[in-house]
């Protein structure tokens, strides 16, 4: 008879989790899930932002006779509705626009010599441009008839900045979940080991460590495989909708999303798995891994919040070198191209050493509670309890 | 062969063993017997490193067991487990693979388990989907599936029905006469007198008896003696004060002797009275020294107080 090396130990705990939650429809019902999360996460927000369909939109100089009249009637058309008003110079119109006083300013020549310029800071809306040019396309007559309005954005926003900004989305909303649904079947597994007591046939045989870290290791790689999936459907998608320009950066975004959710995975899975062994049955499982829980959505609501809309300020700094945000705010900072590479590169040090210290630390609490019976243990004891 | 040498282990203010020390050979079917409490659960879970001893220590074959040696060893513990929805056969070649087997090795032999335990059809079944008797013999099939020196199982028979035991013992009998060591904790004591050879008897954390369960009984000073006089009614024993009666079934008295006592006084007495149908000396049920010995383990302020 040979001697079962630990690496073998572990590859047996992890291969066993592959087979039999890859096999079950839990992993399949989990994919879809998360693939209609992930829409449900894109889309919602757009309807949220898009839903802004009051435009407040000035005058420059002296508009030509009967825009004004036009463009009311242009929008009661539809569903864009105008607020008017007139600012004497383009001059006034870019600091209006800069100050946010107004969302647009339209400057047609009195003449109607020019097909004008609709000025906006970013981009204008279809909705918005539908109108303006169906208003002023109605003033012509003759040669230029058709000539509409030319758009010119202030701070133009380029393909490149829109897919980097839906990529950070798409990644934190993969990590979070991922985190979230693959982190409880690791609190689960191990309620369930203890609850049916199997876990006293394995660990006649198999070091508390080893077993745990087998199964953060199996269900991290099967989660692992979900996030490739889902990215490689994504930007597959994309590329053949033609609808997103995919920035040089793509290839050092998805790597890093890929090596923090790794990170992110070990460290909360780790700490999932360590506190669930305090629980003696699986109701008890969401309660004991309720720090886990909050300190993830504090780090997802935190990212989503503050750190896209300032990706370079000092909170968002301060959060890189905290290992429970680090896995969201780094590939979010990257992704928006706002990190320097030694951020990243301590960044990173700094969570892999937190999670060694989880495994050390979560090993120890594991093997002193997954043996006992009886009431839920304290963290305390747990330690205590260990050989 | 397995020796428990001088085992402590506190629970906090709970003693669950103090100084327990036994040993099991090759080749024995030994039981591990001893009121709720005694000590024999963590005994076990000592040998499978499952609870570290405050003091003593565990060998087998005369080497310290340590992880390595524990992959020849086979366990069922008391509290039933295994994962409720993982197929049998994947599951015993799994614990297979974590004794050492390589993954053809162990689905041979999980293969070869499940046919011996009559459930080769049932190979692709979850084991949440089994009858409790089929759990059951998984359960043992789990630990038998590598093929190990020392089996060492919590209360292998408690649940199952007379078929179950029957097979049961007729597999650990098999196993022990494979040279394997076999110990296995049990509270139905007229099963174990019935298959095993040797016993070990713990209370309250000690030792209190050990060895072949004939020398114990030998080594008794109990005899019990059942006599069946025709017409006496038991008169004839009136006035005698060398036994103590247990039982009083018209001419059949049961008595409890001591082994020194005079049998052919009583042989003669008995005859005087009338017709002797019945005349019966037996050294005493394991039961009954089990009773004796954990009695005696009791100490005395305990009594005292209640």
């Amino acid at each position: 008879m040979r001697r079962v090396s630990r690496i073998r130990a572990i590859r047996l705990v992890a291969g066993r989790e592959i087979i039999e939650r890859g096999r079950s429809r839990g992993y399949l019902l989990s994919l879809v899930f998360t693939i209609v999360l992930m829409l449900v996460g894109f889309i919602v927000p757009t309807l949220i932002l898009g839903q802004t369909l009051t435009t407040r939109l000035a005058l420059v100089g002296t508009p030509p006779a009967g825009l004004e009249q036009a463009l009311t009637a242009a929008a009661a058309a539809g569903t864009q509705q105008l607020v008017l008003s007139s600012v004497p110079t383009r001059a006034d119109a870019e600091a209006a626009l800069h100050a946010g006083s107004i969302d647009a300013a339209l400057e047609v020549p009195a003449d109607l010599s020019a097909p004008g310029e609709l000025i906006v800071v970013t981009d204008a809306s279809a909705p918005l441009r539908a109108v303006v040019d169906q208003a002023v396309v109605g003033l012509r007559t003759g040669e230029n008839a058709i000539a509409t309005p030319v758009v010119d954005a202030l701070q133009p926003q380029t393909a490149e900045d829109a897919t980097a900004s839906l990529f950070a989305n798409a990644g934190i909303i993969l990590m979070f979940i991922g985190i979230f649904s693959y982190g409880s079947w690791v609190l689960t597994g191990v309620v369930e080991e203890k609850q049916s007591r199997v876990v006293e046939v394995v660990l006649s045989t198999v070091r508390p460590r080893d077993l745990l870290m087998g199964k953060v290791l199996g269900i991290g790689l099967l989660a692992l495989a979900q996030l490739v999936i889902l990215v490689a459907v994504g930007l597959g998608v994309a590329q053949i909708g033609g609808r997103l320009a995919l920035p040089e950066t793509t290839l050092g975004a998805v790597v890093q999303l890929l090596v923090w959710f790794i990170l992110g995975f070990a460290l909360y899975s780790t700490t999932m798995g360590f506190l669930g062994s305090l629980a003696s049955r699986a109701e008890e499982a969401s309660t004991a891994s309720m720090p886990v829980t909050l300190t993830a959505t504090t780090a997802y609501i935190l990212s989503i919040v503050v750190v896209q809309q300032d990706p370079s300020g000092i909170l968002a700094r301060v959060m890189t070198f905290i290992p429970p945000a680090a896995p969201m705010v780094v590939p979010l900072r990257v992704a928006l191209g706002a990190i320097e590479p030694w951020e990243i590169l301590l960044s990173i040090a700094l969570t892999v050493a937190t999670i060694w210290l989880l495994f050390v630390v979560g090993a120890r609490v594991y093997s002193g509670a997954v043996l006992q019976v009886g009431s839920r243990m304290r963290l305390r004891d747990a330690w205590r309890a260990s050989r | 062969m397995l020796e428990i040498r001088n085992l402590t282990k506190r629970y906090g203010a709970v003693t669950a063993l103090d100084g327990a020390s036994f040993s099991a050979k090759r080749g024995r079917l030994v039981g591990f017997l001893g009121p709720n409490g005694a000590g024999k659960t963590t005994t076990m879970r000592c040998v499978f490193g499952l609870a570290t001893p405050d003091s003593g220590d565990t060998r087998w074959d005369g080497q310290p067991i340590d992880a390595v040696t524990r992959l020849r060893f086979g366990y069922m513990p008391e509290q039933r487990g295994l994962y409720p929805r993982m197929r049998i056969a994947e599951q015993l070649s799994y614990f297979g693979q974590h004794h050492g087997l390589t993954g053809r090795e162990a689905r041979a032999a999980a293969g070869l388990w499940l046919e011996r335990f009559g459930l080769a059809d049932r190979a692709k079944s979850k084991l949440e989907d089994l009858s409790h008797g089929n759990q059951q013999r998984v359960q043992l099939a789990t630990a038998l599936v590598h093929d190990p020196e020392l089996l060492v199982l919590d209360e292998p028979f408690s649940g199952l029905d007379p078929i179950g035991i029957a097979t049961m013992a007729e597999i650990l009998r098999e196993r022990a006469a494979a040279g394997v060591g076999v110990v296995f904790s049990s509270h139905q004591l007229d099963l174990v007198e019935e298959v095993c050879e040797d016993v070990v008897i713990i209370s309250r954390g000690r030792v209190v008896a050990e060895g072949a369960i004939e020398d114990l009984k030998a080594s008794s000073g109990r005899r019990h003696l059942d006599v069946e006089v025709a017409g006496s009614g038991g008169a004839w024993l009136d006035g005698r004060n060398t036994h103590t009666v247990l039982e009083r079934d018209g001419d059949r008295v049961k008595l409890l002797v001591e082994d020194s006592v005079d049998l052919g006084a009583l042989l003669t007495a008995a005859r005087d009275a009338g017709e002797v149908r019945r005349f019966s000396y037996e050294p005493p049920k394991l039961s009954e020294l089990f009773m004796e010995a954990v009695t005696a383990s009791q100490p005395v302020r305990e009594e005292a107080r209640a």
